[in-house]
């Protein structure tokens, strides 16, 4: 890989949305104030399994509050994620009922002209409760017959009766397992755990919604999915999706948690259709955290190595706590074995998968959406497996890691696609020099009261669901390019950028590809009435999936545009070339051989607008048949006090391979962030809950759910990044993902850095001091 | 009851009336329309509301529209001077470095900030770390963060030299 023959890739420009968002003039959801605009609070339930015997709104309605419950919102079932084609979606949601499945689930809503005044509406509604059993553990929830979670939902649009809380179960084999464990010399297995993280986007999930004079709605909510939002609500609500304008609007942080469309969007949308005024809703904090949650996991792996380190054998067993509802767990099984499979080369393995209602928050996708997950417990379990065949850790990866020219199949087993890069050894080799790898203590012969640790682990995550054949997953954007009469360019694109940089990539690729400066290239606002179908940022898909796309718009729009200057400047298509002239601060298309013989893009542009030609335009959808694998290696130093069980981190490694990297400053940006929230989930980050009450422990307050901040990280001279020397043959101009990628392996580097330190693996997240402490004192070396 | 107040916001008087127990951040968002003061909680746990009273950086979510009656008080907004088409050395800075991502944390990142090169010129890591604790930045894991403002106050001591 090379970026000198790149204008722009590879170099820092200003975002382009930079000013907006240092001067306070970044418009968010919560930020939209309407005339006329009432104010909406949601009824939540108290209790974690319960029924409503009875509502009485007559003081909320004698204070002038417009009131909504059960009764009056469509009772048709759904899924609030629309990525999975519908032969793979399970539907149990609706907009309200009266069976509450958590604290926290909504069952009603009131609005009114102030906040205060709908505060005191909704404290003056009355409910009468019918208490159930509640289920807050697999165990509880599976040993359950009757006063089930969910008693009946749908697949696609088939009833599905539940059993013993189960809400669907998984399967995956190859090769023939048994044989396979023969075969093996060493076995290692193990029970891991992973908690259930909080989001903790900064902006609470939000939303407002304004009724249209000709009957339809526009909204700006907290989302990743303008489409699958306007296409959800457009069938519940049964209104025309000409009608159901959703305007791209920046969410202070998503993570995962707007892929699925929030339950706060279809509740202000039923009040603002019930009262005929615009609505606005923003959760409260409390609100929030009782709203969604990472997956959280708890597996058994076993993996059976030859002598030399070769994997012949693997069987992970799987238990998901959804809690309250299924935002796509049928997929986050799927891909808890893909991202197993696709880390290592397993010629037998064998997956069983069951995901399990109980009566807490919803889980849905958080940034790595399994992988973080399970790399844990896989990466722990090379080390062991190393450990007993006296191999190198970095070895035994080189080995048996899904490399260039395999399949793989991350997102699952429906998504298969073929590697053609790969920067795996580079990472590996270049992150263990920058650390110091050879001179990692030994564990066995550390003592004192601070002990040193090294620990290493990789991951990858897909860059976006595209294959040959398509999965369960949809994949694809539409984009929208044009060249103005004064040679500047407008994307129009509903693909959206959480912060990383995405539309910025996609500017990047337009003016590499158009040979215009940078500045000459404009993101159009976006809505769904203006734009096609764009599945949604997820999945690492911004860049490779969803820049691709647009680049590949773009190519056909300069075809219209070369095709124009081919007639100004008499010469064949074949013959131009363009490239930016920074001086005229324009680009130039020029017969190549013959620079004389040229012409700049507003001129060509203008000339055809004035001889009645038409504009260089083009528009189109645009599905990538591949999603490579985007590589991370984290190799990190801790120090850790075997007096207080406190961990210290200090130095961090980080290498990516994402192919061509476009924003160089914007791509570190996603390492800092992946490894923070990463390091969070090893050491400190979990939502436990009251049993008894159903209630969150921390009791909605960020003080009490624990995060890192920054005394806890590094210093920046000690957090080092790096990317790999890779090229991407099927990505826009060489580019693949990062996104995701930055977290995934976190968590296993810092607990194997911990083992580095202490000699003792620690298979459950969170690792906390306390239970270092104890491990510790009990002498394990493995807990 | 309602209270006739002044509020002194980025240079400007506002003669408004307020409730006795009104908070500041509605006040400066929902009767000023000062967008730039962000909510992220309410309760004082995320500095996304930070504005700067009478030189210091503190929560508009914790304080009382009526106790900031009189005294300065400068939001993001009011950063630069209105007309000034330049950006303050710690804004440019925020950009250059790749501290802003979802940029919600921005405003009350770059008050609190402020307040703190304001009094110590040349902050170290652990100053400038001790300075944003309260505010919490979910996206970039402070690290850009930190080299911003340690690069907007290099900005500022040079600018001052001129
Ligand atoms: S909104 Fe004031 S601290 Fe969070
Ligand atoms: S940039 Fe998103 S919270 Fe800081």
């Amino acid at each position: 890989m090379s970026n000198k023959k790149y204008h722009f890739l590879g170099k820092d420009f200003p975002r382009k949305d930079g000013i907006a968002r240092v001067t306070g003039r970044e418009v968010y959801p919560s930020d939209i104030y309407l005339t006329g605009m009432l104010h909406g609070r949601i009824l939540r339930s108290p209790y974690p399994h319960a029924r409503i015997k009875s509502i009485d709104f007559s003081e909320a309605l004698s204070l002038g509050a417009v009131c909504l419950s059960f009764k009056n919102t469509p009772q048709k079932h759904f899924n609030l994620r629309q990525v999975s084609v519908p032969r793979a979606t399970y539907k149990d949601w609706q907009v309200l009922t009266d069976h509450m499945r958590q604290v926290g689930d909504p069952f009603g809503a009131v609005a009114a002209e102030t906040e205060e005044l709908a505060a005191r509406a909704a404290g003056a509604v009355k409910v009468e409760w019918e208490m159930l059993p509640s289920y807050m553990t697999i165990e509880q929830a599976l040993a359950a017959r009757k006063d089930l979670i969910h008693e009946k939902v749908y697949l696609e649009d088939r009833e599905i009766t539940i059993k013993s809380n189960i809400a669907c179960t998984r399967e995956v084999a190859e090769g023939d397992v048994d044989k396979g464990f023969k075969e093996a010399d060493v076995i290692v297995e193990n029970e891991f755990s992973t908690p259930r993280v909080y989001h903790c986007q900064l902006e609470p999930r939000s939303c407002v919604c304004r009724p249209e004079p000709d009957g339809g709605i526009t909204l700006w909510p907290t989302t990743q999915a303008l489409h699958n939002t306007r296409i959800l609500i457009g069938d519940i609500f049964d209104i025309p999706l000409n009608k159901l304008n959703v305007v791209r609007i920046t969410g202070g942080g998503h993570f995962g948690s707007g892929i699925h469309t929030n339950p706060v969007v279809l509740i202000t949308v039923a009040l603002a259709l019930k009262s005929g005024k615009p609505v606005r809703i923003v959760q409260s904090r409390e609100e929030d955290m009782y709203d969604h949650c990472r997956y959280p996991s708890r597996y058994t792996l076993k993996i059976g190595a030859k002598k030399d380190g070769t994997l012949v054998a693997g069987e992970m067993k799987a238990s998901v706590d959804i809690g309250s509802h299924h935002i796509q767990a049928l997929s986050y099984l799927g891909v808890l074995a893909g991202w197993w499979h696709s880390l290592y080369r397993m010629p037998n393995l064998k997956y069983e998968g069951v995901a399990v209602y109980t009566n807490k928050v919803p889980t849905c996708a958080m940034q790595g959406y399994g992988a973080p997950q399970v790399t844990f417990g896989v990466e722990t379990t090379m080390n062991m497996l190393a450990e007993r065949l006296g191999i190198d850790p970095i070895e035994i990866r080189i080995k048996n890691y899904v490399g260039l020219g395999e399949i793989f199949w991350g997102q699952g087993p429906t998504v298969r696609s073929l590697i053609h890069s790969d920067g795996v050894k580079e990472l590996l080799h270049r992150g263990a020099e920058l650390i110091g790898w050879k001179d990692r203590p030994d564990p066995k012969t550390q003592t004192g009261r601070f002990r040193k640790g090294i620990g290493m682990a990789r991951g990858f995550h897909t860059s976006g669901t595209g294959a040959p054949v398509p999965g369960e997953v949809k994949d694809f954007t539409t984009a929208q390019v044009k060249v103005n009469e004064d040679g500047s360019i407008d994307i129009l694109t509903a693909l959206m950028d959480h912060g990383g940089g995405t539309l910025d990539a996609a500017a990047k690729l337009v003016a590499e590809e158009f040979g215009v400066p940078f500045e000459k290239v404009g993101i159009s606002p976006a809505d769904t009435r203006s734009t096609g179908y764009d599945v949604c940022t997820h999945a690492t898909r911004g860049v490779y999936c969803g820049g691709g796309a647009v680049l590949e718009v773009a190519r056909e729009a300069k075809k219209v545009l070369l095709e124009y200057a081919s007639r100004i400047l008499d010469a064949p298509v074949g013959s131009l070339k363009t490239k930016p002239d920074f001086k005229l601060g324009q680009g130039i298309i020029y017969v190549e051989g013959m620079p004389e013989k040229h012409i700049t893009l507003a001129k060509a542009a203008q000339t055809a607008m004035n001889k009645d030609w038409g504009t260089a335009i083009a528009a189109g959808s645009i599905r990538k048949v591949n999603c490579p694998p985007a590589y991370t290696t984290y190799f990190v130093e801790v120090e850790v006090d075997m007096q207080t069980g406190r961990v210290e981190i200090k130095r961090v490694a980080a290498g990516s391979d994402a192919g061509v990297v476009i924003n160089p400053t914007l791509a570190r940006g996603q390492l800092h962030g992946g490894f923070y929230r990463g390091a969070g989930y090893a050491l400190v980050e979990d939502t436990q809950y009251d049993e008894k009450t159903g209630n969150l422990r921390c009791k909605g307050l960020l003080t009490n759910y624990k995060m890192l901040g920054p005394e806890d990280l590094p210093d920046p001279e000690d957090f080092q990044v790096f990317f790999a020397d890779t090229y991407e043959p099927t990505g826009p101009m060489g580019a693949k993902g990062i996104g995701e990628a930055a977290l995934n392996p976190v968590p296993a580097a810092i607990a194997l850095a911990i083992q580095n330190a202490t000699g003792i693996y620690f298979t459950r997240l969170p690792i906390l001091p306390e239970t270092i402490l104890k491990a510790v004192k009990e002498g394990r070396d493995h807990v | 009851m309602r209270i006739p107040i002044v509020l002194k916001v980025n240079g400007k008087e506002h003669s408004i009336e307020v409730k006795p127990n009104e908070i500041l951040l509605n006040v400066l968002r929902d009767k000023l329309h000062l967008i730039g003061v962000k909510y992220g909680c309410g309760i004082g746990e995320c500095g996304a509301c930070t504005v700067i009273l009478n030189g210091r950086a503190i929560l508009s979510c914790q304080t009382l529209a009526v106790s900031a009656a009189g005294r300065e008080i400068t939001t993001i907004e009011g950063l630069v001077p209105e007309g000034n088409k330049e950006l303050h050395p710690l804004q440019e800075a925020f950009i250059e470095e790749g501290a802003v991502q979802c940029g919600f944390c921005t405003p009350g990142m770059i008050l609190s900030a402020k307040a703190l090169v304001d009094k110590n010129p040349d902050p170290s890591n652990s100053a400038i770390k001790e300075a944003i604790r309260g505010n919490l930045c979910r996206c970039t894991g402070y690290i850009n963060i930190i080299k911003a403002i340690k690069t907007g106050a290099e900005k500022i001591r040079e600018r001052s030299k001129r």
